[in-house]
């Protein structure tokens, strides 16, 4: 058997690519997933990690607000070290109109969301920082997911039933022959190497970059790059989900996520163009502080740790060239049937949500392609990690009388956490001292989970992400990726591009604490370390 | 105000010189994170020398490059003599690094990569020693908790090196050694075979620290008065002459005096502050120049020079702090709250010392 041939190639590293690439796994197909870059570089890591219970969406889309809640339920059971299952408010303020709270609850209701009118008193007691003003607060059941982890876990599952992966691997070209592809051809960008890669059939699931990789292929999928600006606050203020209820809106989310909080978005339209590098303006910084703490008023003394930008992959109906008509829904494309073109599947549009749904409808088209009879089990199967529910018993379980760093690492890795039990005491020694992150679950990552630079490593265990953003942590990281990797060379290039992707996004938030911070690690740098 | 480089300088010349000074110090300073090398200061510093000299501090000039923690060379001249100088990068032979088993704060793989690209060949050994796991239990491996117990151990240190050394002719250890016993590394030095180079680690920098401990003692046994953990917050100007200050801890209790130096530091150490719209000097107000719009304070390339860096408080010729266009007759701005807009004085720990000196002449040249 020809080591580049499989059954289906997925290209995209995101949240679609790693759940398809799960589902087909699980289904019994040889799969190769193919990403350019790391996992969760797209829009899967940059939004707000909210497990939507749907409600956001049930007044103006019903069909996507009935998704959500089935899809929230499921995660929940499949998911679970995923998950923080926080539940949600939508708050009226004074400047709201109260009467839409009852079409907001009947339209939940409709959609099968438990969404309950409370008190705003018992507001304020379920949820110490909302705004006090607040005059009408209904209950549903939101909660937050930690997108990285989630995708990861799909990714391992699909390698654990045989899967395999290439990060880091850019498609190039289709292999086609007549109407029909075949494979593709692809960079490796850390090696230079460039390979051929075999299946009867090739998912797009690339979401806002689909459009380019569909016209490598001949065909045409017109996408909306819609940028949605967030901000991530440096502490846990709320520990409810707090939404505005009115009419979906800028900055009118806020989530609750391990250590910090996330205040968003923004929609603006962009060009095509600037998909790959988009950037927080600072009117951008002013609107979410300023609307943000009308949801919770302590967050225009809180201090912010990161801006970033996602890009959603808004497609345009097939009907409707002018893109007036967008869906936000799930849209999957058999451009045998739509283009003439055979081999070839886009999956696209959809959200975080919803993407084991999308993985299944991609799935069932690529099984049913390659006249595979296997239902999907997506649904009932818990993902690596995820078999026991509390991480405090996984903790238990593993340490006996866990450290609060050893809950740490069970709460990221779940019940995966016994890979780390140490093999020697030095384990547990702290590499990053804001998340808890020790050389055990650091070496875990780098063994298991296809990790080739400091970013990545960030994306799968959170060394960096916390308020120091990676000024202690980055160089001791390093220094374990040099001795995996063997190649020191390639680590001094790695520390210094983690540096520029950490100002990346502090510098659009550049004052006060933040600012210090950044004084500090660029002194130490240049002048104590010499990068 | 501030009791770093810039402010403990200042003190310990006009005690010297006779004066009656006090220093208000939050504690933490840049020297917690000194490299030990005094950037900018091209010639060599007698009186600076002497200074320290007198402090137990001792400093040594040499045109040439310095080891950096992570395997990279730097210009270097005037440094503390943990310092190793070297007229160029290759430095050695043959060179063991030794490190600290579980200790991720001294870069031994970065250190071995950097010198081989200079041709020269090395080792990495790593130490386990029982003492240092208690160090573990109590607490990570960081450099001044290894510093605390190398003043009691490292003898035992220097046996085990014994061993390990085969042919190097140098030996790299981590900057954790001499944190109280200031004689520490001359003695390793002497004990060894070998040639001994000391390489940085990730602050807190063990040789600032002792660095640090050893200008206060200086100062306060020439009679200054340190308030340790303590904080200028507001000062009480009159006609452009600031008469007294406001402390955190004193209360009601001002502290007057003829002349004031301001050297709180930047805004890693407050003595600036920053928000959306600007940068500011917390404690008198002074004037500082800066573009209005924030997107003009940053470099989005993290490896290049930061504009924001470079903002500091107005001073005129004398290093008069200015305050609304009016240079205050009695207030003095030196160290790295002046940013880069004296660039004559240089940078870094030099900017703090050339500042420190002129205001001092300044000061004594007065009556």
């Amino acid at each position: 058997m020809n080591p580049n041939e499989f059954d289906v190639i997925i290209i995209g590293g995101g949240i679609t690519g790693a759940g398809t690439q799960r589902d087909c796994a699980m289904r019994g197909l040889r799969t190769l997933l193919i990403e350019r870059s790391d996992i969760a570089t797209g829009a899967t890591g940059r939004n707000h990690g909210l497990l939507h219970s749907g409600a956001r969406y049930a007044v103006n889309d019903a069909e996507s607000a009935e998704e959500c809640i089935r899809e929230n339920r499921i995660l929940r059971q499949i998911a679970s070290h995923c998950i923080d299952e926080t539940d949600g408010l939508f708050i009226t303020l004074p400047e709201d109109d109260l009467s839409y709270q009852q079409t907001f609850v009947d339209a939940c209701k409709k959609a099968g969301i438990g969404a309950e009118i409370i008190d705003p008193e018992l507001a304020k007691r379920l949820e110490p920082s909302v705004n006090p003003e607040l005059i009408g607060a209904v209950r549903v059941p939101d909660g937050s997911v930690d997108p990285f982890r989630l995708c990861a876990a799909n990714m391992l599952d699909a390698k654990l039933h045989g899967g395999q992966v290439r990060l880091h691997t850019e498609v190039t070209g289709f292999i086609r022959e007549g109407n029909t592809i075949k494979g593709v051809h692809t960079l490796n960008h850390q090696t230079g190497e460039e390979t051929d890669y075999y299946a009867p059939i090739t998912v797009n699931a690339c979401g806002i970059w689909g459009q380019h990789i569909a016209e490598l292929a001949g065909v045409r999928v017109g996408m909306f790059p819609a940028k949605g600006a967030l901000l991530i606050f440096a502490h846990r203020v709320n520990n409810m989900v707090i939404n505005r209820c009115r009419k979906p809106s800028n900055a009118d989310i806020l989530v609750p996520g391990d250590t910090v909080c996330v205040i968003g978005t923004t929609s603006t339209r962009i060009p095509f163009e600037e998909c790959d590098n988009v950037a927080v303006t600072p009117d951008e910084v002013t609107l979410l502080i300023t609307e943000g703490a009308k949801l919770a008023p302590s967050l225009s003394e809180t201090r912010i740790l990161r801006a970033y930008a996602g890009v959603r992959p808004l497609v345009s109906a097939d009907d409707d060239p002018s893109g007036r008509n967008i869906s936000r829904g799930i849209v999957c494309l058999d451009h045998e049937e739509r283009d003439g073109l055979k081999g070839f599947i886009t999956i696209t549009g959809g959200k975080l949500m919803t993407y084991r749904l999308m993985a299944e409808i991609a799935t069932d088209l690529v099984c049913r392609k390659l006249a595979v009879e296997k239902a999907c089990t997506t649904a009932d199967t818990p993902l690596p990690g995820s078999e026991e529910k509390s991480y405090e018993a996984v903790a238990q379980k593993v340490w006996e009388a866990p450290t609060t760093a050893q809950k740490a690492a069970a709460s990221r890795m779940g019940t995966r956490a016994s890979r780390i039990r140490s093999a020697n005491r030095r384990d547990d020694d702290l590499i990053c001292e804001c998340e808890e992150v020790s050389v055990g679950e650091i070496n875990a990552a780098i063994d298991r989970m296809d990790v080739s630079t400091l970013t990545d490593l960030r994306r799968r265990t959170r060394v960096g992400m916390g308020t120091c953003q990676g000024e202690f942590c980055a160089c001791r990281a390093a220094g374990l990726l040099a001795k995996a990797h063997g190649c020191v060379e390639r680590e001094r290039k790695d520390l210094a591009d983690f540096l520029q992707e950490r100002w990346k996004g502090n510098f659009p938030i550049g004052w006060g604490d933040t600012l210090r911070e950044a004084e500090y690690t660029q002194w130490i740098y240049k002048h104590v370390l010499g990068i | 105000m501030g009791g770093g480089l810039a402010g403990m300088v200042a003190g310990i010349a006009l005690q010297q010189a006779g004066k009656n000074t006090a220093i208000v110090s939050m504690g933490q300073n840049a020297l917690h994170f000194f490299s030990g090398t005094f950037e900018s200061l091209k010639e060599p510093d007698e009186r600076l020398a002497a200074l320290f000299s007198a402090a137990g501090i001792r400093v040594h000039y040499r045109e040439g490059v310095r080891l950096m923690p992570l395997g990279t060379f730097k210009k270097a001249a005037l440094s503390l003599e943990d310092i190793d100088i070297f007229p160029n990068a290759k430095f050695a032979r043959r060179v063991l690094i030794v490190n600290f088993l579980g200790y991720h704060d001294f870069f031994s793989s970065f250190l071995a990569e950097g010198l081989e690209k200079h041709g020269i060949e090395c080792r990495i050994r790593f130490l386990s020693l029982p003492d240092l796991d208690n160090t573990k239990a109590h607490g990570e491996m960081r450099s001044v908790q290894i510093a605390r117990s190398m003043d009691r151990i490292w003898e035992k240190v220097v046996q085990e090196i014994r061993l390990m050394l085969r042919d190097e002719d140098t030996v790299v250890l981590p900057q954790v050694f001499g944190l109280s016993d200031t004689t520490v590394p001359g003695r390793i030095r002497q004990s060894l075979p070998a040639r001994v180079v000391f390489a940085g680690t990730m602050p807190p920098s063990v040789p600032g620290i002792r660095t640090q401990m050893q200008l206060r003692r200086r100062y306060q046994l020439l009679g200054g008065t340190f308030l340790m953990g303590d904080e200028a917050i507001r000062a009480h100007e009159h006609e452009g002459v600031v008469h007294s200050i406001a402390t955190n801890n004193l209360d009601a209790h001002y502290l007057e005096a003829d002349s004031f130096i301001l050297a709180t530091g930047g805004l890693f150490s407050k003595g600036l502050r920053s928000n959306p719209f600007q940068i500011s000097e917390p404690i008198l107000g002074l004037d500082i120049d800066h573009p209005e719009d924030r997107n003009n304070w940053y470099n989005p390339a993290f490896a290049e020079e930061q504009p924001y860096m470079g903002y500091g408080v107005k001073t005129d010729a004398q290093l008069h702090a200015v305050k609304e266009g009016i240079a205050l007759k009695n207030v003095y701005a030196i160290g790295s709250i002046l940013g880069n807009t004296r660039p004559e004085l240089g940078s870094g720990a030099g900017l703090a010392i050339n500042s420190a000196f002129a205001v001092v002449d300044t000061l004594l040249a007065e009556k």
